[in-house]
This record gives structure tokens, C-alpha cells and sequence, in this order.
């Protein structure tokens, strides 16, 4: 190759390198774009989440977001978001696009064999043999060809993850919700301007109210509600127990009251109790006692009966969530049923099977909790608390072979086994060492069939004569018998041939005689071992 | 004709491409006039006799692989000889063993008879019959060309090619050629089933008192000379880091590696596969015309390359996965 050759060769190069460069860097950026479309989409949800947090955030602070945002803005900031980023992810996308890479991508484009690539590294070695320059040679024509042919636009390569559409119709719902949750005001407390202590609170939570210009305006009185709503505690429950013990026993300290399961100086465990709502169940105190006082500020409200299949719904659900009663029994309640291991009869006395605890949970059903306390008055426990424990014996028998019809050692009422340590590793049902029968003899079936006989011809066989045995018939070994015994018949046999002579044919019995006796002739004559 | 090879022009250059084109051309035509519809399968064995390489050839019977090697025997004059592997078969049996014999001067003088596997060609027919003792004496042969017989080591003839049959089917009394053999061969072509017409072709040729009768065409110097054009083929620096990237995406755990070959494969192709899958890309560039190898070389020989290369756990094998599979994910 000439040096005017080179150098048009390396002008060629030059040309390819650019034009393939170009395509290479919009190729790139396109499967930029591409590749950054389901983050778009899912960025078309920011936009209305945060519109959701404003009207959350208007819903307690009191300010109106849609007087601040309108609908065509919401709608061009939820567009606008996920095209920013695309934007900006375009604009800050580096594209090195080195010279290789752009050759390559010619080549391939024009079939070239990657020819204009090698050749234009073997150009740049500093010693080349004849098969470089052949090959650098060889290129010439495929790099005027690429410099010449407009390279076409490769496709963007799609990113695997998937565009997330659901986002369209998700954003369109927040932004509805948005809206449709700004028509709605924060529950209005309505003041009965009267004194404190006539005071009520209507709180109106399940209707939907438009926020009147009259109670925007905020009452002093209605601030002290407020603090005191605040103040309240979340357990209505524990305010009454408190209200009440403040009613009924003003001699009780306030600490005393003030306390949360904390024995202080002086105090006694009972009165710790009593202060506890949750465990004065149980324990006799006077704070359990309503007073008149209590009930006329706060009439009870007799618990709406349920009906029947709603009561039995309950129970079972009640009867599962007291399954792992072992699990519970430990936790302090004392309206659990007490667990502790007794040996006593549990099938005749089961907890579960007996027909008095379906009529106790019948009247749980009626009566809450605590109306149940009161009744009792904190002395009476409850009539489960004194059924019998459940029998956790996990023996299938009383011992000394005594078996218990009542027991079937899976240590508990129901038919999974509850049994724990080695014990439960035991077997309880007895399995037998062999079974009786012979082995791989199966099943003998016999049929009858039922035929009948049928007469069947068949050829007649001609009686032949036999005849004598010609020739040796070979050692006849005896090893079962002894050699003295060997030879012993050896002699009675070849005595009886010198007695008599060879019988003829005709008599069946002779023949057979002196069959013998010309075996044992033969006997006599071979090289047995035995002779 | 010379058996040093001058290429510093490109004339030169251009004139043994040539002739290495025609000299491959002569010996396919000629071995194709024996063996019908296995064209991959004689491409793939001139290769690698071109490459300096060995050859194993796996397929089940009666599709011609014995045939196709003793037919190379005859179309280039070399030295030929088949060993058939028998599990009794012992190394001494194959490379050869020193013998007492008798001079003329009537003493005794202890002398080596060399053994089939000193040859050019040499066919082992079913090489995986034999124990894995007398395949290990073809491992020197095949990788120093030498075979060492006591304190006697023999230098065998350039060139020296095995080419090595073996059965996929009957597992049945045969020894799995162990991974370092297999690493010796070049090429592990499958040998699949003719088309419809290369049936009637066969037929007409074997069962007929047609005779085909094979002529040498070319020679040992020959084919010395062109392994010498092959490895004159220059590699550009992308195509070398094409193939190393390609063996290394064979071997687990490997910053290349794809994620099934970290899951299914057990052994990944060595430095040899390299070496191999350059030297038949270089044949291939050859045979296409071009002066230089290129990536699409590499991607048309890795099959065959690294088939036997890539071990397959068990995983992939109860999942039915291939090396095959495991190559062509790695090619994508």
C-alpha cells in the first residue's frame, strides 16, 4: 500500500469513526431515555402522594389545599415531575464513545468483519509483517464503503424492567382523592356554651359535614374541651375506674391513684391492684364498686343483644384464639383457664366438651367484662377459674398393665398430641414384634372353572421292543455309599452273573435283572474312581 | 515445496493465504468423495489438523467416524495407523515396548518396537474403552509429541495428529476420559445424522460395486507449512480480549461469568482453550478469505472449542442443561 493510500485509507477511518460516533452517542441516549421510562412513570405518583400528605396535613392543620393548589396545577406537576427527570437524566448522561467502539459499530453495520477495526489498529503498530499489511490493504474497500454508507440507526435496547402503566390510572386516582378528601373537614366539636360541667362532646364521625363558617369560629370554651380531650386518656375504661375510685373512696391517696403497677411507700398490694384496672377483676376492692354518682352521668347503656348465629360466630372464633391455652395461661389473666398440670380425669371433666362452658360463653357473649366484675363485686372469681385443669397425663394407662379407657396418652382434650420431653417420644400405641403368618407365601386363590369333556383323538403308538443296551453306559459313581459297601455289591452283582446267564428279552422281569447286572458289569469294567 | 514459510510482503502474504485455501479445498474434496454429508464434521477435522491440534470425535455408530479418519490417512500421505481401545488394551500396547531380540552375531540385544501411536495420523477407535491407564500414555504424545519408554524417550513425526472416536450411547464397560485429555483435544465435533440426500448418496457408494479409491493430494511438508501460515494470521488486541473474556466467562465465580455458568457449571474452560479457540479462529479467517482473525471466528469455533472444556455440575445435568447451553448463554 502506497503512503497516498494510507493516507486515504486513514481519512476513510477518520470519516467512519465520526459518523459511527454520532449514531453510537443517540443510540445511547435513547436507551438512556428508555431505560429511565418506569422510573418516570412511577414518579407520576409523587405528585398526587404528596398532594394526599397536604390534605392530610390540612385535615389536622385547618388549611385549604385546594384554594392553594387548583386542579390544572396538580395535574401539570404530576406531568411535569417524571419529564423533568427524564430531562435531567438525558442532560447529565456521559457518553464516551471511544474509537474502537464507533469502528466496531461499523463493521457490524456494514458486514465488514470487523476488517476497518483491525486495520486500523495493525496502522498503528509500529512493525508490521506481510500479513498485517494484507489485512490493513484488505480494509481499504470496506472503509470507503462505511464512510460512504449511511449508517442506519440502531434500535434502543429496552431496559428489562417493565413500564409500570398502572401508574397512569394510579396518579389520575390519587389526584381524585386528593380532591375528593378536600371536601371533607376534620370532625367538629360542637360546644354547649354553657357551664363546664354540663358540657358534652358530640363528635360527629360518621357523617360528612360541610365545615360551616360558623364552626370555624373557634370558642374559648371549645379549647379547654379540646385540652382535656387531649388530656384524657386513651382508655376510656381506666378513666372511668379512676373516676369512680375518686367518687367512691376520697381517702385514697393520689398517688395511690396515680400509680401504674408501682408499689410506693405504704401501699399495700391490694390497693396497687384496685388502682389497675385490668387486674382488678379479680380482687376484692371498693373502687370495683359503682357509684350513683356514676350513674347518672353516665347512664349504662345496656350491650345490644347479638343474635344467635352472630353469638356462636364469636364463640368459635373465641374458642380458636383459646387453643394454645397453655401459651396464655402464664400471662396473668385471671379469666384464662388455669393450665397447671393435675392429675385428674380430663375426658370426664374437659373444658372445652362440657355443656356448662357453653353457657358460660354464652354469658360472656351477654355481658362484657366489666359487668361481669361488678356483678361479682371483685370477690366471686369467675366459675372457670375454678374448673378442673385439664389432665396433661400422657401414660395410656394406670401402670402394672391397668389400662385407662379414659386415656390415650396424648397428654390433653383434643386429638393432638400435647405431650413434651422424653415422654413424648414414647409410643404410646402398642405394635406387635412379628405378624403371624408365613412369609412370601401370598395370597392362594383357586378358581373353578367349570369345562366339559370333550373327547380328544390322538395317534396310537405302536409297542416296540426294547433292546439291549449296546455298548458302555459310562461310570456310574455311588458316593454316597461306603467302599467297603461299594464292594460288596460289586461282588453280589458279578456273583449273580456267573450264577446266571443273560436273560432273554421276552421277560420283563428278567430284562431287568440283567439291566443291573450289565450296569454293574460296566461298573466293574471302567476305571472308576469307586473300583 | 518449501516448509518455511516467507510472508513479510503482502504478496507473500496473499500467496500463502491462497494456497492454503487450495491445499484445504484439495484434501476436503478428495476425503469427500468417501464421506457424504458430514461436511462440519471434515471441516472441523482439517482444522484442527491445520491448527496442530487433536481431534475427538463423538457420535453413535455407523455415522462414519472411523471412516472419515482413515480417508484423511489416505488423501494425505501420511503415516496412518488405528489403535481399536479394548479395556484389556495396556499402555506398552499402544507406544510400544523394548523386546529381546536376536543379533546376527547370535547374542541377545534388547530392542524397542514402537507401537502404533508412532504415526502421523493415528486413529483411537473408541478411545474410551480403554482404562484410564493406557489413556493416560496418549496424554505425553499428545501434548510434547514425544512418548517415553523407559529411559528412552521418541520424538514422534511432525505432523502429529490423533483424532479419537468415541461413543455417547454405551456407557456399558467405558472410562470417561478424564478432564486432562480432554483439555488436549482441540476440537470435540459431534457427529450428527447425514440428510435425506446424503442417504442415497451413501447407499449408491456402499452397496454397489462402485469403488472409490482415495489419492493422496497432499503431504506431510504440506501440511507443516500451512500450520505454519495458520499461526502467522495476526490477532487484533480487541479479538484477543474477545477470547480471553469468552474462557473466562466458562469459569464460575469469574468477574464475566453469567449467572447460569455460576449455577451449572463445575469446571470452566482452561488456558488451553484459549489457545484453541485463537488458533482455529485463525484457520477460520483463513478459510474466509480475511487476514486477521475476527470476534465472529471466535463465536463460530467456540462450540466445538469449548464443548469438552465445560463440565457441567449436577445440577445442570438433572436440569437438562448442556455445555452446549451453558456456551451459547456465554456467547449472547
Amino acid at each position: 500500500m502506497s503512503g497516498q493510500e494510507s493516507e486515504t485509507l486513514e481519512e476513510d477511518i477518520k470519516t467512519v469513526v465520526w459518523n459511527a460516533s454520532n449514531q453510537i452517542q443517540s443510540t445511547d441516549q435513547r436507551t438512556a431515555i428508555a431505560a429511565n421510562i418506569p422510573v418516570a412513570f412511577t414518579l407520576l405518583l409523587v405528585t398526587p402522594m404528596f398532594g394526599l400528605v397536604l390534605q392530610v396535613l390540612r385535615y389536622y392543620g385547618g388549611f385549604q389545599a385546594t384554594a392553594i393548589f387548583p386542579l390544572y396545577a396538580w395535574v401539570g406537576l404530576t406531568v411535569a415531575v417524571p419529564i423533568g427527570w427524564l430531562f435531567y437524566k438525558s442532560a447529565t448522561l456521559k457518553l464516551i464513545i471511544d474509537r474502537q467502539r464507533a469502528l466496531l459499530a461499523a463493521d457490524k453495520q456494514i458486514g465488514s468483519a470487523e476488517r476497518i477495526t483491525t486495520a486500523d489498529e495493525f496502522m498503528r503498530r509500529p512493525a508490521t509483517d506481510g500479513f498485517m499489511k494484507a489485512a490493513v490493504d484488505d480494509a481499504s474497500d470496506w472503509a470507503r464503503q462505511g464512510r460512504e454508507a449511511k449508517l442506519e440507526r440502531t434500535a434502543a435496547s429496552r431496559s428489562g424492567s417493565r413500564i409500570p402503566w398502572i401508574a397512569v390510572p394510579a396518579s389520575v386516582a390519587l389526584i381524585g382523592l386528593v380532591f375528593f378528601v378536600g371536601q371533607y373537614t376534620r370532625p367538629t366539636v360542637l360546644v354547649d356554651g354553657g357551664s363546664p360541667d354540663k358540657q358534652s362532646l358530640v363528635i360527629d364521625t360518621g357523617s360528612v359535614t360541610e365545615a360551616s363558617p360558623e364552626t370555624q369560629i373557634e370558642d374559648p370554651a371549645e379549647d379547654e374541651i379540646e385540652d382535656e380531650r387531649k388530656e384524657a386518656p386513651k382508655n376510656p375504661r381506666k378513666q372511668r375506674a379512676v373516676n369512680r375510685q375518686g367518687d367512691a373512696n376520697a381517702a385514697i391517696p393520689d398517688n395511690a391513684e396515680e400509680s401504674d403497677g408501682k408499689l410506693n411507700e405504704g401501699e399495700t398490694r391490694e390497693s396497687q391492684q384496685s388502682s389497675n384496672p385490668s387486674s382488678a377483676r379479680g380482687a376484692p376492692s371498693a373502687s370495683g364498686q359503682p357509684s350513683k354518682s356514676d350513674d347518672k352521668q353516665k347512664p349504662r347503656k345496656k350491650k345490644k343483644k347479638k343474635s344467635k348465629p352472630e353469638r356462636e360466630r364469636e364463640k368459635k372464633e373465641r374458642k380458636e384464639d383459646e387453643k394454645p391455652s397453655g401459651a396464655s395461661a402464664g400471662q396473668g389473666s385471671s379469666k384464662g383457664s388455669d393450665n397447671n398440670a393435675a392429675p385428674s380425669d380430663w375426658a370426664s371433666t374437659s373444658q372445652a366438651s362440657t355443656p356448662e362452658d357453653e353457657n358460660v360463653e354464652d354469658e360472656d357473649d351477654v355481658d362484657d367484662e366489666e359487668e361481669e366484675q361488678e356483678s361479682r363485686g371483685g370477690v366471686q372469681p369467675n366459675m372457670r377459674d375454678r374448673r378442673t385443669p385439664v389432665n396433661r397425663d400422657l401414660q395410656i394407662g394406670f401402670g402394672n398393665a391397668r389400662p385407662n379407657p379414659d386415656a390415650n396418652g396424648r397428654g390433653g382434650p383434643s386429638g393432638q398430641k400435647k405431650s413434651r420431653g422424653v415422654a413424648s417420644l414414647v409410643l404410646g400405641v402398642p405394635i406387635p414384634d412379628r405378624v403371624n403368618g408365613q412369609p412370601n407365601k401370598g395370597r392362594i386363590r383357586i378358581t373353578q372353572q367349570r369345562i366339559t369333556p370333550e373327547i380328544e383323538e390322538s395317534d396310537r403308538v405302536s409297542a416296540q421292543d426294547r433292546t439291549t443296551l449296546n455298548g458302555p453306559v459310562g461310570p456310574i459313581h455311588h458316593p454316597e455309599l461306603e467302599p467297603w459297601l461299594q464292594n460288596l455289591v460289586r461282588r453280589y452283582f458279578l456273583d449273580q452273573r456267573e450264577k446266571a446267564p443273560l436273560s432273554s428279552p421276552e421277560k420283563d422281569s428278567e430284562t431287568i435283572i440283567s439291566d443291573d447286572s450289565l450296569q454293574t458289569s460296566n461298573v466293574a469294567e471302567s476305571d472308576s474312581p469307586q473300583s | 515445496m518449501s516448509s518455511t514459510l516467507s510472508a513479510d510482503t503482502t504478496a507473500e502474504a496473499r500467496e500463502a493465504a491462497d494456497e492454503f485455501r487450495s491445499v484445504h479445498a484439495a484434501i476436503r474434496t478428495e476425503v469427500g468423495r468417501m464421506m457424504v454429508g458430514q461436511d462440519a464434521t471434515v471441516d472441523g477435522v482439517l482444522a484442527a489438523l491445520f491448527a496442530a491440534g487433536h481431534v475427538l470425535l463423538e457420535g453413535v455408530p455407523g455415522l462414519g467416524k472411523t471412516l472419515l479418519v482413515s480417508s484423511l490417512g489416505k488423501a494425505i500421505d501420511l503415516s496412518f495407523s488405528r489403535i481399536q481401545f479394548t479395556p484389556d488394551m495396556m499402555p506398552a500396547d499402544i507406544r510400544g515396548t523394548n523386546v529381546l531380540t536376536e543379533n546376527e552375531a547370535g547374542g541377545t540385544r534388547i530392542e524397542f518396537q514402537s507401537g502404533p501411536l508412532v504415526a502421523n495420523l493415528v486413529l483411537a477407535d473408541e478411545i474410551n474403552r480403554a482404562t484410564p491407564r493406557t489413556q493416560a500414555a496418549l496424554l505425553e504424545s499428545m501434548q510434547e509429541k514425544q512418548i517415553s519408554v523407559g529411559k528412552r524417550t521418541i520424538q514422534l513425526e511432525d505432523p502429529f495428529c490423533v483424532m479419537a472416536t468415541q461413543n455417547p450411547v454405551e456407557q456399558e464397560g467405558t472410562y470417561p476420559l478424564p478432564e486432562a485429555q480432554l483439555d488436549r483435544f482441540l476440537f470435540k465435533l459431534v457427529v450428527g445424522y447425514p440428510a435425506e440426500n446424503d442417504y442415497r448418496t451413501i447407499l449408491r457408494r456402499t452397496t454397489s460395486n462402485e469403488q472409490v479409491d482415495l489419492k493422496p493430494v497432499s503431504d506431510a511438508n504440506t501440511v507443516i507449512r500451512m500450520r505454519q501460515v495458520v499461526r502467522a494470521v495476526p490477532v487484533p488486541e480487541h479479538v484477543e480480549t474477545d477470547a480471553i473474556r469468552l474462557v473466562m466467562a466458562t469459569q464460575p465465580g469469574n468477574e464475566y461469568t453469567a449467572s447460569i455458568v455460576n449455577e451449572v457449571v463445575a469446571l470452566g474452560a482452561s488456558p488451553r482453550g484459549v489457545q484453541a479457540l485463537i488458533l482455529a479462529g485463525k484457520v477460520r479467517a483463513l478459510l474466509e478469505g480475511r487476514f486477521a482473525v475476527a470476534t465472529e471466528d471466535l463465536k463460530a469455533v467456540a462450540h466445538d472449542v469449548l464443548r469438552h472444556r465445560v463440565l457441567v455440575n449436577f445440577q445442570g445435568m438433572s436440569e437438562g442443561i448442556s455445555s452446549d447451553d451453558v456456551i451459547a448463554e456465554v456467547l449472547k
